[in-house]
């Protein structure tokens, strides 16, 4: 079965990049640019996993990480950070908010395909 | 003396007084003996007042004390960086910054005191504050779009978004190797400038030697060998383990064979050596390469540095590496340098300190 990815990103050329990216090894996308947006979107159906930007408008990633890791309906689906935002702190606070990996930008497709197949077996 | 012959209205004290830094003069012992109409403004006293009492109580400024001492132990004026050199005051829950001059002042042959020069450098610090927060921001920006541009250059590559004719390859693989270049670029800004705003800090642990050494140098090995260049390591066995942060320590080390490697040609050798002397390892990275001219060599540990010379081509970098490493391997208690001629070789020295066991975390200076 085909898995879902949700990605919540803002940045135009980056969703085109990534959703490229995904699309070659096959996952179904789905994008929503805020944060607000994120929220609905997993209420409404849940995704296999969620690519998560930290700086994203109206609600940011820290609090979505929270809003989703928080609740037992979503805490189980695999996010994985990927951010501009290489400073330590903010990698830490992302895992201490229940983030299962955090990618710095730029990163190769590669990077991002291991950890896909890491978080979403065959 | 030329001052004898100044103009009527015009003596000494008008000069000191009209001067744009506070002075103080002081005795052996650390009084103040006298003081410019700046100190006593902007110390808020008066030269009663001050007269007689200890400059280190005056000023409230922590490390005055040691920089007095260190003149009057070696008898020769202060001889330090502008960042050694300054200092913070705090006057009306302000912060001030100063940089320090201390003269020492012989009778008689004999080291009487010295005389001390401040000079208010807090606007200069408000500019590297800025630069250094810029620096953050600018290179935090160029993450973003250089995401797209990997992302896409490495999907071409691979052929995944269609076929590529030999040329449209070979272009796409420059470009891609040049996107490393940049993003290696913009890690050593953002690491600056972390160092700079001084939220990095030094976490040492008892670090192995010899991981050490392969962690840094292993991922260089191919590059080594593609270039034709030997790379050598040299270590005695059983090393105690030195009180570092590995993956700092690592980085320095890496950049310092990195470096040779851009300055050495093919059939030249690069060798890693460590050796223990007391309490200290010397890790040193010696090269065959062009070699740096004696008038570059205290300049290259600066920032923005490159050093030009025969045979140095254009290395690709701005000249942070060798900024970074001394800063890290000084917030490890450790010591960088270089020794160098021209058309034999090079060798990078840096020590860190034999780990004693006890050791915890060395927070950067607060100041």
């Amino acid at each position: 079965m085909t898995k879902k990815v949700l990605m919540v990103e803002d940045e135009k050329n980056v969703i085109l990049g990534v959703r490229t990216c995904l699309d070659a090894v096959g996952y179904q996308v789905e994008v929503v640019e805020d944060g607000e947006a994120a929220l609905d979107a997993v209420r409404k159906e849940q995704p296999d996993l969620i690519l998560l930007d930290l700086l994203i408008p109206k609600i940011d990633g820290f609090e979505v990480l929270k809003v989703l890791k928080g609740d037992p309906v979503t805490s189980s689906i695999p996010i994985i950070v990927l951010t501009a935002k290489a400073e330590d702190e903010d990698r830490q606070r992302a895992m201490d908010l229940g983030a299962d990996n955090y990618m710095t930008k730029p990163f190769k497709p590669q990077e991002l395909w291991d950890r896909l197949k890491h978080y979403l077996p065959d | 003396m030329i001052l004898s012959k100044l103009p009527e209205p015009v003596n000494l004290e008008t000069i000191a007084d009209n001067l744009a830094d506070a002075v103080f003069m002081i005795d052996r012992k650390m009084n103040i003996v006298w003081l410019n109409k700046k100190a006593e403004e902007f110390f808020n006293t008066s030269f009663e007042a001050a007269r007689d009492r200890n400059i280190a109580d005056l000023t409230a400024i922590k490390k005055i004390k040691g920089l007095i001492q260190e003149v009057f132990e070696q008898q020769e004026a202060l001889k330090c960086t502008y960042e050694e050199a300054s200092v913070k005051v705090k006057r009306l829950d302000q912060r001030y910054f100063f940089k320090i001059a201390i003269n020492p002042i012989f009778h008689q042959e004999k080291l009487w005191g010295a005389l001390l020069q401040l000079t208010d450098v807090t606007r200069f610090h408000e500019m590297e504050k800025i630069k250094t927060d810029f620096v953050s921001i600018v290179s935090h920006e160029f993450r973003t779009p250089l995401t797209t541009i990997i992302v896409g250059v490495e999907m071409l590559k691979e052929g995944m978004l269609g076929d590529l004719t030999p040329r449209g390859k070979e272009v796409l693989e420059a470009i891609g190797a040049d996107c490393e270049r940049l993003n290696r670029l913009i890690d050593n800004l953002m690491e600056l400038s972390r160092i700079e705003s001084g939220t990095i800090y030094v976490e040492a642990e008892p670090t192995d030697v010899a991981d050490l050494v392969q962690e840094a140098v292993r991922p260089l090995k191919l590059q080594a060998e593609k270039q034709g260049i030997e790379l050598i390591t040299d270590l005695p066995p059983e090393l105690p383990p030195v009180a570092a942060d590995f993956n700092k320590a690592v980085w320095v080390m890496a950049n310092l064979v990195g470096n040779a490697m851009r300055y050495t040609d093919p059939g030249g050798t690069i060798t890693v050596r460590v050796r223990q002397r007391g309490k200290r390892h010397f890790f040193t990275v010696e090269d065959t390469g062009c070699g740096i001219p004696q008038e570059n060599m205290e300049k290259i540990f600066r920032k923005y540095v490159q050093v030009s010379g025969p045979g140095r081509k254009g290395a690709g970098g701005v000249g942070l590496g060798l900024a970074i490493a001394k800063d890290i391997v000084m917030a490890h208690g450790g010591e960088i340098w270089v020794d160098s001629e021209v058309g034999k070789g090079t060798t990078f020295t840096f020590t860190f300190p034999v780990y004693q066991g006890g050791e915890s975390v060395t927070l950067p200076e607060a100041d």
